[in-house]
């Protein structure tokens, strides 16, 4: 006769948490331990660590045949989670451990990876296994206690975290009780959140600086050209913090997503502020859209609810570019590999940086630019049209001369700009209540024609413009939506002359560059 | 006009003889098709006139394959040939050192006429350079002047396009065979002058590559061809000074543009201008120089639109005023105006449109002349 121990313990596919019951049999039998039910090489291995920590912990295993077993035993399970359910599992097996009193099995979840002296250490994907544990009515989490800030804005489920295997054995014996995390509400998370770059630190690039601000009201994807040095990355970081701030939902989904890829900051609970992602521009497809083996989420995934920013944007493969077309269409994206396949969300605002010309120089006054004629077409001719399509403002950033970064007064700080930016959206909410959309970057072309048709004077000056300038009919709805935008700004419900006159000044590379 | 075929032409360029020795077979048997049936028959004559190598070279590629081939390529494109010994020549060709001996044309030949100005200067022009040459070549083409340049990128193509803006006739010398665009930018140019009544012009046979070699080589015709030379932006030593030697070899008016001296693109206008070259600001200098002003008020009309212009509000008034000493950028306009970045950007895209300011690459705006 053995004894059966039966424990639920919890894996992640894709940014779900899935139940994982880890069933331990031990056996009067040959010595050895066996795991069954697909494990990969994390979880083989988990054996040998598993021993080690429990000698570590004060008890001692009789020789016994163990039979480990991960259901569902249709699904592979990865990673070293299932150490701390393996290492319970096998002690009650072994007869070491006897849960005193009697703990209901169906109510505790645990997980966490061991090292050989015990002690528990951090997984990936904490948050999506306790939000599955608290959908599957589990009243109970065990987990490591690094991981412990990012689920504590879950609400209605006690999270006990450990450091050490003593801990829990315990307080399965009933010898220790386990303090359990204190819950801490997302409305104060938010206020320690802190811009990583504040726009008080930029001087100068009034002209920029108010571009970066109609972009964040609308949501609007931007492209910066400009002379190296210029500021391009500098405003770029400030956007994150003059978004509107993140809802719990939001966080949730992103928070999740840098959970699994182990992304997140060490002692941080949800993500407040909105990330900003910068791949480098030799990201390959997969590193920016997701894959691998296991279809992990990509850099467009990491950025969402964010800002995702290419620096040097007609050096990113053509592959990659274009790759990025989907998940700017839909906020969402499919990655299927031959082991799994995944959708992963991804809405992100899209900034983009790029040089003139080769060189860098071309229209510059500071320096000649050296690049010929069809250097300079073929740099451009990189990024494609469809691309270009997905981008509703591009601006030219000049280089701001050394007297006025030393001397000028200091500008505007992040949140007198985002509380502007914050009452736009807020219009924008209104605005398009029950359309599932939030933002005036997301009209499609016969909603352009709905919310953002200009009064007589504003469309004879976009028409005089279209003529004039040689703007293109893809040109012409970004422009009214940029419009429509600069007018929820102003906090004004009818387009005029004016909004249309600054939104043609964002489609301007239009006709210097690629005319 | 030669009545027989233009491939014997073709073929005879085709080997690529200096001039002076095809000038020879020309004077000896008067036609390319005479000098093909001599080398056919092995004359003795021919010996005397062209190396052994030319000859073999000549025999190997006469054959009617080759000819056909010649025949095709110059029917489909609508090249003929014009010969230094015809009377369709142009006379002023007839002037300069080493004349070329056939030349290959494309268009309207009625391009070629005594009023004709070469304007010369760098592929990579500036900005001001490329624009003072579209306004200059516009003003020549709409005062009837043949503007005659070498279809290169930068100033070439400016002078092209001004010229065609002005409804005026130009020439394109060309260091290729007329069956091919080089470069390639330019196609969309090369198609605007023939369907414009322009002309293009080589002095190598079609199917020949542009090589580096041949353009210097053609500065020469391009040169030969006009009255007088402009010069709009060069360094001291590029392919434009080979322009201006040709001019003073052939004792042509050397006009030098003055660009902004503290640019280096503009070095080589300062050293001639030092050195004698003579000083213009416009078309009408050209023309008072050349006394080829019929009318005096003529040129001068199309520049006053932006004088005349009544500003619309008070922000206009004072962006205008700002831009009058020159172009600024952005951020310097904010400084000097002091207004609001999107009253800014708006007042600026008003102006735009009524086509009083452009936007220049760099995020700079200038007043338009």
């Amino acid at each position: 006769m053995g004894i059966m121990a039966s424990l639920l313990s919890f894996g992640v596919t894709g940014v779900n948490g899935y139940k994982v019951h880890v069933e331990v049999f031990g056996t009067e039998s040959m010595p050895g331990i066996e795991i069954i039910g697909l494990p990969d090489a994390s979880v083989k291995e988990s054996k040998d660590r598993v021993n080690a920590a429990i000698i570590n912990s004060g008890k001692q295993m009789n020789p016994r045949r163990i039979t480990i077993n991960l259901a569902p035993a249709d699904t592979k399970k990865e990673g070293p989670s299932f150490d701390l359910p393996i290492a319970i599992g096998m002690m009650i097996a072994d007869g070491v451990l006897t849960p005193c009193p009697p703990v209901d099995m169906n109510s505790v979840a645990l997980f966490g990876e061991l090292s050989l002296d015990g002690s528990v250490q951090p997984i990936n994907g904490a948050l999506p296994m306790v939000i599955s544990a608290k959908e599957n009515g589990i009243s109970t989490v065990i987990l490591p206690d690094k991981n412990a800030c990012e689920v504590s804005c879950i609400q209605d489920i006690r999270i006990l975290p450990v450091s050490h295997l003593r801990q829990v054995i315990a307080w399965y014996e009933g010898k220790a009780d386990l303090k359990a995390q204190e819950q801490v509400t997302f409305e104060a998370l938010k206020n320690e959140a802190v811009p990583a770059v504040d726009m008080a630190q930029i001087k100068g690039q009034r002209g920029a600086r108010r571009a970066v601000e109609v972009a964040a009201a609308g949501g609007h994807n931007m492209l910066m050209i400009g002379v190296p040095g210029s500021g391009k990355t500098m405003l770029a970081r400030c956007i994150p913090g003059i978004l509107p701030p993140m809802t719990f939902e939001e966080s949730l989904e992103t928070t999740r997503i840098h959970s699994i890829c182990g992304k997140l900051q060490a002692g941080k609970g949800l993500m407040v502020t909105r990330p900003f992602c910068a791949p480098h521009h030799n990201a390959s497809v997969a590193s920016l859209i997701g894959g691998g083996q296991d279809a992990r989420p990509g850099e467009v995934s990491l950025a969402h609810n964010g800002v995702l920013f290419l620096d040097e944007l007609p050096e990113f493969s053509r592959g990659a570019l274009e790759a990025l077309r989907q998940p700017l269409e839909d906020g969402i994206v499919s990655v299927a590999r031959v082991r799994r396949q995944a959708q992963y969300q991804s809405s992100f605002m899209l900034v983009a940086a790029m040089n003139p010309c080769p060189c860098g120089f071309y229209g510059s006054n500071r320096r000649t630019c050296r690049c010929t004629p069809p250097e300079i077409r073929r740099y451009l001719d990189r990024v494609s049209g469809p691309l270009l399509d997905r981008i509703d403002l591009q601006i030219e950033v000049d280089s701001v001369p050394i007297s006025e970064i030393n001397d000028s007064e200091p500008s505007e700080s992040s949140a007198v700009v985002a509380a502007r930016v914050r009452k736009a959206r807020e219009i924008q909410l209104k605005r398009y209540e029950g359309t599932g959309k939030y933002c005036n970057a997301q009209l499609t072309n016969a909603e352009v024609k709905q919310f953002c048709t200009p009064d007589a004077e504003g469309s004879a000056l976009l028409n005089a413009a279209v003529d004039s300038l040689h703007l293109s009919m893809r040109a012409y709805q970004r422009i009214l939506k940029v419009a429509r935008t600069i007018a929820d700004l102003a906090g004004e419900e009818t387009i005029s002359s004016a909004h249309i006159a600054e939104a043609v000044q964002y489609r301007e590379l239009d006709q210097k560059y690629w005319r | 006009m030669s009545e027989y075929g233009y491939e014997f032409d073709a073929w005879l360029a085709s080997a690529c003889m200096p001039a002076v020795t095809v000038r020879s077979l020309l004077n000896e048997y008067g036609t390319s098709e005479a000098c093909h049936e001599a080398v056919r028959r092995n004359e003795d004559r021919l010996k005397e006139l062209i190396s052994q190598r030319f000859y073999q070279l000549l025999y190997d590629t006469g054959t009617k394959e080759n000819l056909d081939k010649h025949k095709k390529t110059m029917n489909k494109h609508g090249i003929r040939t014009l010969l230094f010994s015809e009377p369709g020549f142009p006379t002023s060709l007839h002037e300069i050192h080493d004349p070329p001996a056939i030349l290959f044309v494309q268009g309207n030949i009625a391009c070629i006429k005594d009023r004709s100005l070469a304007i010369v200067g760098s592929r990579a022009a500036s900005y001001a350079g490329q624009k003072a040459t579209v306004k200059l070549a516009e003003d020549l083409g709409r005062h009837g002047v043949t503007v005659i340049s070498g279809l290169a990128c930068g100033i070439d193509a400016a002078a092209h396009r001004g010229c065609l803006n002005g409804k005026g006739m130009t020439i394109a010398v060309v260091g290729n065979g007329l069956d091919r665009v080089y470069p390639a930018d330019n196609r969309g140019l090369h198609d605007d002058i023939l369907d414009n009544g322009g002309l293009i012009v080589s002095e190598y046979a079609p199917g020949e590559k542009a090589l580096g070699w041949h353009f210097p080589v053609r500065n020469r015709i391009i040169v030969g061809l006009s009255q007088a030379l402009i010069l709009m932006e060069a360094r001291i030593r590029s392919g434009s000074m080979t322009s201006v030697n040709h001019a003073l070899e052939q004792g042509k008016d050397v006009f030098v543009y003055p660009g902004d001296p503290s640019s280096d693109s503009f070095e080589g206008n300062h050293q001639l201008l030092r050195e004698g070259g003579v000083y213009f600001t416009s078309a009408n200098d050209i023309l008072e120089d050349l006394h080829w002003l019929d009318n005096p008020s003529a040129v001068r009309q199309n520049s006053e639109c932006v004088q005349g212009y009544k500003p619309s509000t008070p922000e206009e008034e004072t962006l205008i005023k700002a831009l009058k000493p020159g172009a600024l950028s952005f951020e310097q306009l904010i400084s000097c105006t002091e207004m609001n970045p999107s009253v800014l950007m708006s007042t600026l895209t008003i102006l735009q449109i009524r086509g009083i300011i452009e936007a220049l690459p760099g995020k700079q705006y200038q007043l338009k002349h």
